[in-house]
């Protein structure tokens, strides 16, 4: 034979020759021949491989170098490199996520370290087409042994003692089976071997039967002496051509080596196999329907008993099992069953290979022992859920399997714990979601392939997955009522309960265990019609106007901006918005968060966008007011006059109430005035929007304080009949570290308070900032741009990563000069006769994630140093602060927040005409979260003095009109990169407080706008309203 | 003979029998739709179901293909047959709500609503018809076309048949398309108006089954089960 020095082991399975592994495998033979090393190198085409996420993949033996996604142009380096240079390629090789240094070997990488190969052990180390590969690695010599030293009952004990059990799904020991059919008498009998995997998201027989046929050959032979078969079958789904293949290959190769046929190993016994292609039936794969299937009838499965151990195939005996059950066979009688007994659990011995797909980072196909954790199998071998999301659970079993929810990840996998957590084994199909599935619409999915797929035989199957999939879908298109999800369950357990065949009898899976184990997020899309994983189209609509407190209609003006509608796109943003100057510019804007085009590039610059139209519309003057009349008798006042109370002002002038805001500061707009500077949002801007509410009629009095200039028992006498509080949250929190009560240590907001109103503050040269959200950042770059000021470090105690100041806020204030020191947190404030002189620090590091899912910084001893600082700023946090109130007052506070307690729906506080919103009831929050609940309180205030009842009505999602999709060219189809929006220079910004953002220029609105992938158009309603077909 | 357990009462079977030819013989009556005599067993229907088993472990199998075996322990009547065999005719009629054997049905059974969309197919897919037409008229003329919810009955290729010798066992035997419901609005909705007389009686047993069941039957049982 000859000698190599090297192999090259190519996968060639199925998911890896759809990812180019042929094209590679061509490439790498030109390349070898073109250096001449044909002599010493061969290449060689192996089953699947596993890790088919990282396909093409290579392995070069005996060295074990991992290639993974491979391309024809690697391919010259590759030789080049490893086999001329011995040097192997680095580029090439698996690097783990969250990490930078490659993995050289396969046996190191995470994927196949906790993997345990008995029926895959063959796989991408044999060519599967090759009979003598597989035989060199010890195939067929359990046949030998079978046939030669072991009778048809040492055979049978053997598999019985083994523990083994049917790898399709249900799980029935497989011994047990075959002394069923080995007691028979009649004769002939048949053997069949289950290729036809039909579940969505599985392909561990298709693998095993590409990688490894000669061992299903060999399983079914030891088969078939046991029980006494001449003939046997193996059903394979046509859709899995290059199985078929190999497996015709198998058998010729066989029956020339004398295994298949008459007298094998001069035995006497007989037996030969044949192939039946199926024809795509998923129910072909329950048994009787499979058995009728191959007498060439319709799949249809029948009652049993009679079992197909006594009556199967045209009434003989016959023992039908799953590939991966043939395939551990010849294991078992090679190794022994103590052996095979040893692995696994009591009642689920040997290993299982699942299929692992869905949102994890390394898809494949693993092989585990039984009795491994779910979390092993997700976390440990599929290196979690990418992009850092939250795995939500996981789907076993095919479509008509369970979800087991991820507290439940702990769960070992066996045949008894999986039933019982209301998934089943399955054939193993492993599906990972994330926090952006939705399990109604999962449900769904899965519905509608079982109401595809069910044969049609039984009422309680055929149209109970029909009917539930109607129900469902009516829940997921937001028509669901309560009742629908009682009869959903009500049908869900007759359809288990009353149908024939496996199928029919766990077609209510999908439904029984999301409602199990999910049945809030049904009940969210009935009664508040919300899907919270923003999947269910028809009511999500566009995601940025689902996920907009104020419910503003961005897909809507941006459509119209694209289309160069700008006076109309403001209109759309006016409708909803009465603060839109100021939203368009600090916005936390949860619409980009949510954009669809994020998700395959970067998100659209919505809030840039709202800011453009509104600089165009007041550039034009199309800014308007229009004084609104008083036509009710009732008047409201509102306390505070910063968004929320804003919002809640202009809601109710519109409704047609007098409205007075009585503002405690000697200026409007709360924070947005006070602590938000002129480089986010110039003061000119913020009036522009304030003008235009004291134009609508909005009255505002400044200079009044509750509890000092009047209460809440003045108001009442004075014939308000309502009064709304939004006095907002700005009570700094303590620290909590020693000296912060010195000369020198400021509060952030207090700061930028004194500093809007033109309070002299005194700052040193040094100024150290203690946070990382906005007001961290905005105090340090006010700081900065006062003359005063030489150096400002802010000092933060995770990474930049975790900061929750806007990443371009961070980025501007790194521009110009601000320092930032991460994983830093003050032990101690150093002072000097009263005087703050430095800050005493320690480094973090970062540890285990906590509940708001962030790591936890954890301190590094003895890591401690100092930070010399003249003026230290505190931005730590804020707390709703309600001084003014009085137990006469009537109202409640969170003893734990010493916020308002409100109802959640109403804003009504405990007592009666109160109503309480923003930051005072929700402790610090946005903007446009204050803005949402001051709208909110309004329309319950509405109700209130009209005495009636407020009842909040929940909708589906949907813009007020419909605006025109625009034609794209293909280059701006593709265009996945958000336009850049102009800064002002960094020479020009610490010499004052300018706007940084200069704003869009009309081409580049123009070209932003035209990205929007415009998702409030998929709806029906859309459609319908468009005239396009639904 | 074989010894099986039959609403908790020792009974005798032939080698052979069926569940349902078993308890036909001893009196007790199980709804049939798909099941005729003359024909093969289909079990499709899902209206003869009974509860086999010791409890907990029982299940429900179709009594018309399920072989009476010795020591089998049969429920024909318990909580769970009733329950699943309503939602049966629910289902059944609301895919063919003119038709009066289902009508009768579900007013025999207690079913008060439908709450399916009515979907006027005329037909439950019971199969009678394809197998009277190949079993006693050797035709072959009809059979099943797909699968799941997509499944209709026809000839092959939709063409008109050159077997079919119009003979009309087909339609003579449907449960569905020949005998209309004459109630008042029976096309759409269920119609509860024969057959609802229902005395009260006294008392129910999982295990049992009411005497007057195949007589005139007082529907107290009905009352009683209804959830």
């Amino acid at each position: 034979m000859k000698q190599y020095r090297a192999h090259l082991l190519v996968c060639a399975g199925t998911g890896c020759v759809s990812s180019g592994s042929f094209k590679v495998k061509e490439a790498l033979e030109q390349e070898i021949a073109r250096r001449r090393l044909q002599d010493e190198v061969q290449v060689i085409a192996t089953g699947c491989n596993g890790f088919c996420e990282r396909g093409p993949i290579v392995m070069v033996q005996p060295d074990g170098i991992f290639y993974q996604l491979l391309k024809t142009e690697d391919i010259p380096r590759l030789v080049e490199e490893h086999l001329l240079k011995g040097r192997p390629v680095k580029k090439l090789m698996y690097v783990p996520p969250a990490e930078d240094k490659p993995v050289p070997k396969m046996k190191d990488i995470e994927f196949f370290k906790h993997q345990r190969l008995i029926v895959l052990r063959n796989r991408g180390r044999i060519d599967p087409e090759k009979i003598d590969e597989y035989i060199a690695f010890d195939g067929y010599e359990a046949l030998a042994k079978a046939l030669t030293e072991m009778t048809p009952e040492a055979i049978l004990e053997e598999i019985a003692a083994s523990g083994l059990r049917g790898r399709g799904g249900a799980g029935f020991p497989t011994g047990k089976k075959w002394a069923a059919c080995a007691v028979q008498k009649r004769s002939p009998k048949y053997i069949i071997c289950n290729g036809d995997e039909g579940d969505p998201g599985a392909f561990m027989d298709r693998s095993v039967l590409e990688a490894d046929p000669h061992a299903v050959l060999e399983g079914m032979i030891i088969g078939a002496k046991a029980i006494g078969a001449a003939k046997g079958f193996i059903y394979i789904r046509h859709e899995y051509p290059l199985a078929i293949k190999r497996i015709d290959i198998a058998i010729r190769q066989a029956r020339e080596y004398g295994l298949l046929g008459t007298d094998i190993l001069g035995t006497g016994f007989d037996f030969d196999l044949e192939i039946v292609q199926g024809a795509g039936a998923f129910v072909s794969g329950e048994e009787t329907a499979l058995i009728a299937s191959i007498e060439g009838q319709i799949a249809m499965p029948r009652q049993r008993p009679p079992f197909p151990a006594s009556k199967g195939l045209w009434g003989s005996p016959t023992v039908n099992n799953n590939v991966e059950t043939w395939a551990t066979v010849p294991n078992i009688i090679r190794r022994g069953a103590k052996w095979f007994a040893g692995l696994g659990t009591d009642t689920s011995k040997g290993t299982k290979i699942f299929s692992l797909v869905g949102k994890i980072a390394n898809t494949g196909l693993v092989e585990v022992p039984m009795g491994i954790s779910l979390r092993e199998i997700v976390d440990g071998i599929g290196g979690g859920v990418p992009g850092g999301r939250a795995i939500k659970g996981v789907q076993i079993g095919g479509p008509s399997g369970g979800c087991i929810p991820a507290k439940l990840l702990d769960l070992p996998v066996d045949y008894e714990s999986l039933t019982a957590a209301g998934a089943m084994m399955g054939s193993g199909g492993m599906i990972v979601m994330d926090d952006k599935t939705c399990m109604v619409d999962l449900a769904k999915y899965f519905l509608n392939f079982l109401r595809d797929e069910s044969c049609g035989k039984c009422v309680s199957c055929r149209e109970g997955t029909q009917r539930m999939y109607e129900i469902v879908s009516r829940i997921t298109d937001g028509q669901g009522t309560l009742e629908d999800i009682a009869l959903l369950e009500e049908l869900a357990a007759a359809v288990k309960d009353a149908s024939l065949c496996g199928l029919g009898q766990t077609a209510a899976n999908p439904v029984l265990s999301t409602l199990r184990y999910f049945r809030p997020e049904y009940e969210k899309h009935v009664v508040e019609r919300r899907c919270p994983a923003m999947v269910c189209k028809e009511i999500v609509s566009a995601p940025c106007q689902y996920a907009c407190p104020i419910d503003q209609e961005a897909s809507s003006y941006i459509g119209l901006v694209a289309q160069k509608k700008h006076a109309e796109a403001f209109r759309v943003i006016r409708k909803d918005n009465p603060l839109p100057s100021v939203c368009g510019r600090v916005c936390s804007r949860p619409c980009e968060s949510v954009c669809r085009a994020g998700e395959i590039g970067e998100p659209i610059a919505i809030r840039a966008l709202k800011r453009y139209v509104l600089d165009w519309a007041r550039e034009k003057g199309l800014d308007a007011p229009e004084r609104l009349p008083v036509t009710r008798p009732e008047k409201v006042a509102i306390v505070g006059a910063g968004p929320s109370g804003l919002a809640a002002g202009y809601e109710l002038i519109k409704k047609g109430f007098a409205v007075r805001i009585l503002e405690s500061l000697p200026v409007a707009g709360g924070m947005l005035r006070v602590t938000i500077p002129d480089h986010r949002l110039p003061k000119e801007r913020l009036q522009d929007d304030l003008d235009y509410l004291v134009s609508c009629g909005l009255s505002i009095k400044t200079n009044m304080t509750l509890g000092k200039d009047f209460s809440l028992d003045d108001l009442f006498r004075q014939g308000y009949k309502a009064v709304y509080l939004a006095t907002g949250a700005h009570k700094p929190l303590e620290m909590g570290v020693p000296g912060e009560e010195a000369e020198g240590v400021l509060q952030a907001l207090e700061y930028l308070k004194d500093h809007h109103l033109g309070i002299p503050v005194s700052l040193g040269a040094r100024v150290a900032v203690i946070g990382g959200g906005n007001s961290a950042v905005d105090a340090a770059r006010v700081a900065f741009r006062d003359k005063r000021v030489k150096e400002a470090t802010i000092l933060y105690r995770r990474t930049r990563r975790e900061m929750p100041a806007y990443p371009e806020e961070i980025e501007a204030g790194l521009e110009e000069g601000i320092r930032i020191e991460y994983l830093t947190a003050p032990v101690r404030i150093r002072t000097r006769d009263g005087r703050v002189v430095g800050v005493e620090c320690i480094r973090m590091k970062l540890g285990e994630k906590d509940s708001s899912g962030r790591a936890r910084p954890v301190p590094i001893p003895g890591s401690e140093f100092q930070v010399p600082a003249d003026t230290l700023i505190l931005a730590i946090s804020e707390r709703a602060y309600t001084p003014y109130l009085r137990e006469s007052d009537g109202l409640t506070l969170s003893p734990e927040w010493g916020t308002i307690i409100v109802d959640p729906a109403s804003m009504a506080t405990t007592r009666p005409g109160v109503f309480a919103g923003g930051d005072v009831v929700s402790g610090p929050s946005s903007v446009v979260e204050a803005m949402a609940a001051g709208k909110a309180a309004a329309r319950s205030i509405e109700a209130y003095l009209e005495g009636r009842p407020f009842v909040r009505v929940n909708e589906v999602t949907r813009p007020a009109c419909y605006v025109e999709p625009v034609k794209l060219t293909e280059e701006e189809a593709q265009n996945t990169k958000r336009a850049r929006m102009p800064h002002l220079p960094r020479g020009k910004r610490r010499s004052g407080h300018d706007e940084i953002e200069l704003g869009f220029t009309g081409e580049l609105a123009l070209k932003e706008a035209r990205r929007c992938l415009r998702c409030e158009l998929e709806t029906r309603d859309a459609k319908n309203a468009l005239g396009r077909e639904t | 003979m074989i010894e099986l357990i039959l609403n908790g009462l020792c009974v005798k079977a032939e080698e052979g029998w069926t569940v349902l030819e078993t308890a036909k013989f001893y009196g007790l009556e199980i709804p049939t739709l798909c099941h005729h005599e003359g024909l093969t067993e289909f079990g499709g229907c899902r209206l003869c179901l009974v509860e086999i088993g010791e409890r907990p472990r029982s299940k429900l199998v179709t009594s018309c293909t399920y072989p009476a075996e010795a020591g089998l322990v049969v429920r024909t009547d318990s909580d769970r047959v009733w329950s699943a065999r309503r939602m049966m005719i629910e289902l059944m009629l609301s895919t063919a709500p003119g038709s009066k054997v289902l009508q009768d049905l579900a007013s025999r059974f207690g079913v008060t609503k439908v709450r399916f969309a009515p979907r006027n197919d005329e037909c439950v897919l019971c199969g009678l018809c394809t197998r009277i037409c190949a079993e006693q008229m050797d035709a072959r003329a009809i059979g099943f076309q797909q699968r799941g919810h997509k499944r209709t009955i026809s000839t092959p290729f939709d063409l008109r048949s050159e077997v079919c010798r119009l003979c009309g066992a087909c339609m003579y035997i449907c449960p569905a398309c020949q005998l209309r419901c004459q109630g008042p609005n029976a096309e759409t909705a269920l119609c509860n108006a024969c057959l609802t007389m229902e005395p009260t009686c006294l008392e129910h047993y999982d295990d049992l089954q009411c005497w007057m069941y195949d007589a005139g039957r007082c529907g107290t049982c009905v009352r009683d089960k209804k959830s």
